[in-house]
């Protein structure tokens, strides 16, 4: 058993252990993007697959990959970079900005799953 | 540590060393994978596991209908404020933009040691990986006559849109003015919790308009409404008083097709010209009978990190088959969100590689209370590792603080948005 080589990386993107107080966009962006790192010289292609997957949690009403219905009255995401989508989820999770359902949602996710999904969904 | 995956890698090492492919798992190019059912969770596992595969997983799902027809908005049809069309999609771009092979067949069987599935027309396939997305089946022998009111025609459920849909829409349509319009509904858990409040809402909203004498009661089982209590009641109150009657702890034990008479529990019979009764429901037929509906033998338990089956290995169920972590609504909203999270897992599995140890899903239902107006509940779902089940986290998700005609937009919004992600 001891022969088998597992494959091991570090899933800290997608855990649950949110950075408390960092809530300021480049502490958080600095973070993640030095865990982000780390995790892509372990297993890229799983972490990837669990980042797009997280991203897909949001699909259902912004389309998948990030690429909704146009021209259905359901706000289209696909203008906004990284940076943009991470301010308006921190921002509707902060109470800052209001909506009639995704300061509801962005509240159920931690500040470093926030960051995983605007860096996917995010226009390159 | 993941030990089902651990070993899986192990005897797929000791296989392949001691030249027994018979023991290797399949990988992920090599393996097939046999989906079954369209629905909201089969459709956009299918879907995502072609997608999250970089299109390189082998996908079949097996599924009898021509069309994709959706649940959510299809009491708008019974309503008749839009039509079974306006709630239809195809399956053509499941095959033609993503690869996957759509065959159109209903499965008869499984067998998880063989790993085959039996086609109703004759064929058997085998499978590495099983994704079972088979819905609810209804449980008319729960109700004393109800299979023969059924039979005769005299009772619907439409708890499955389709031709029931249209049916019931016609049944409302030829009711006198002066009629009563019963919905009874079961103890939960059911498929979609707001659905038969939803369905109340349209009704009392058709005959408001049309049929002004009319009323619709509703029969619930339950000791008060299931989902979103606050929001129907108020809707009820101040849009349908006079027409929308709500009954709680109303459990119907008895249909009597010739007198379309309801029997209850407790309470004295009720008479109706159209009855629209749903009996409790539970996994579909093809979860019961295969044996894998382990949850007082009605729902089917699965590991929440990869959506397997505890009953059979490589056998994942998806949507309103499983038995449900807590808060965690039977919907074609979450069904879609299982299907991601399993297609993830099966590809992880495929490849050796650890499971996502942090899930997570969401849930969002919106429920229309007229022809434009929209109340919404929604929710969010992380994984918890220690106890190996998701909850909702505290301080997200919540309801609609009252019925707009923004949510009304949004839903449609949403409604076009999940086809186009579970199918298009």
């Amino acid at each position: 058993m001891k022969t088998i080589n597992r494959q091991r990386f570090d899933f800290s993107t997608l855990g649950r252990s949110v950075a408390r107080g960092a809530t300021a966009l480049a502490v958080v962006l600095a973070a993640a993007g030095a865990a982000h790192a780390q995790a892509q010289a372990q297993n890229p292609d799983a972490l990837k697959l669990y980042q797009r997957g997280l991203a897909a949690t949001c699909a259902n009403c912004h389309g998948t990959d990030g690429q909704g219905v146009v021209g259905t009255g359901m706000p289209v995401i696909n203008h906004l970079n990284s940076a943009e989508i991470l301010k308006k989820m921190l921002d509707y999770k902060s109470g800052a900005l209001t909506g009639t359902i995704m300061h509801q949602l962005a509240k159920g996710y931690t500040d470093e799953q926030l960051q995983t999904i605007a860096s996917v969904l995010g226009k390159k | 540590m993941n030990r089902r995956l651990f070993l899986g890698q192990s005897s797929a090492l000791f296989g392949a060393a001691l030249g027994m492919p018979g023991l290797a798992r399949a990988s992920l190019n090599k393996a097939q994978i046999v989906v079954v059912g369209g629905g909201y969770g089969g459709a956009t596992a299918a879907k995502y596991l072609r997608l999250l595969s970089n299109n390189t997983a082998n996908v079949t799902l097996i599924e009898p209908n021509a069309q994709f027809i959706s649940c959510p908005m299809s009491n708008l049809v019974i309503g008749g404020s839009k039509t079974l069309a306006d709630v239809t999609v195809s399956y053509d771009a499941l095959q033609k933009k993503h690869g996957v092979k759509v065959v159109k067949d209903s499965v008869a069987s499984f067998n998880a040691e063989k790993k085959t599935v039996q086609l109703a027309s004759g064929q058997t396939l085998a499978y590495d990986k099983l994704v079972v997305s088979p819905g609810i089946s209804l449980m008319l022998d729960s109700i004393e006559g109800l299979a023969q009111a059924n039979q005769a025609g005299v009772t619907l459920q439409a708890w499955k849109a389709g031709d029931e849909t249209v049916a019931l829409h016609k049944q409302l349509a030829s009711m006198k003015d002066g009629g009563v319009f019963a919905i009874s509904i079961p103890l939960a858990p059911y498929r979609c919790p707001p659905g038969p409040y939803e369905r109340a809402c349209q009704v009392a909203n058709y005959l408001k308009k049309n049929k002004p004498k009319s009323k619709v009661i509703v029969l619930d089982a339950n000791p008060d409404v299931i989902s979103k209590p606050g929001l129907f009641k108020k809707v009820w109150a101040e849009q349908y008083a006079g027409i929308l009657e709500y009954r709680p702890q109303f459990n119907v034990t008895a249909v009597d097709a010739k007198t379309k008479t309801l029997k209850f529990d407790v309470q004295d019979d009720l008479k109706a010209d159209v009855l629209n009764v749903l009996p409790a429901m539970r996994a579909g037929d093809l979860a019961v009978q295969g044996g894998i509906a382990n949850a007082n033998k009605r729902w089917v338990q699965v590991d929440f990190k990869t959506f397997e089956s505890t009953a059979a290995k490589d056998v994942h169920v998806l949507g309103d088959s499983i038995q449900v972590a807590p808060l965690m609504p039977k919907s074609g909203h979450m069904a879609n969100q299982h299907a991601k999270v399993a297609a993830a897992a099966i590809i992880a599995q495929l490849n050796g590689w650890e499971i996502n140890p942090a899930p997570v899903l969401t849930n969002t239902c919106y429920s229309f209370v007229n022809d434009t107006q929209v109340v919404h509940v929604a929710s969010v779902h992380q994984y918890d590792a220690a106890e190996k089940t998701f909850k909702t986290v505290a301080g997200s998700g919540g309801v609609s603080t009252g019925p707009t005609d923004l949510e009304g937009v949004y839903a449609w919004g949403w409604a076009r948005n999940i086809w186009a992600d579970s199918l298009g």
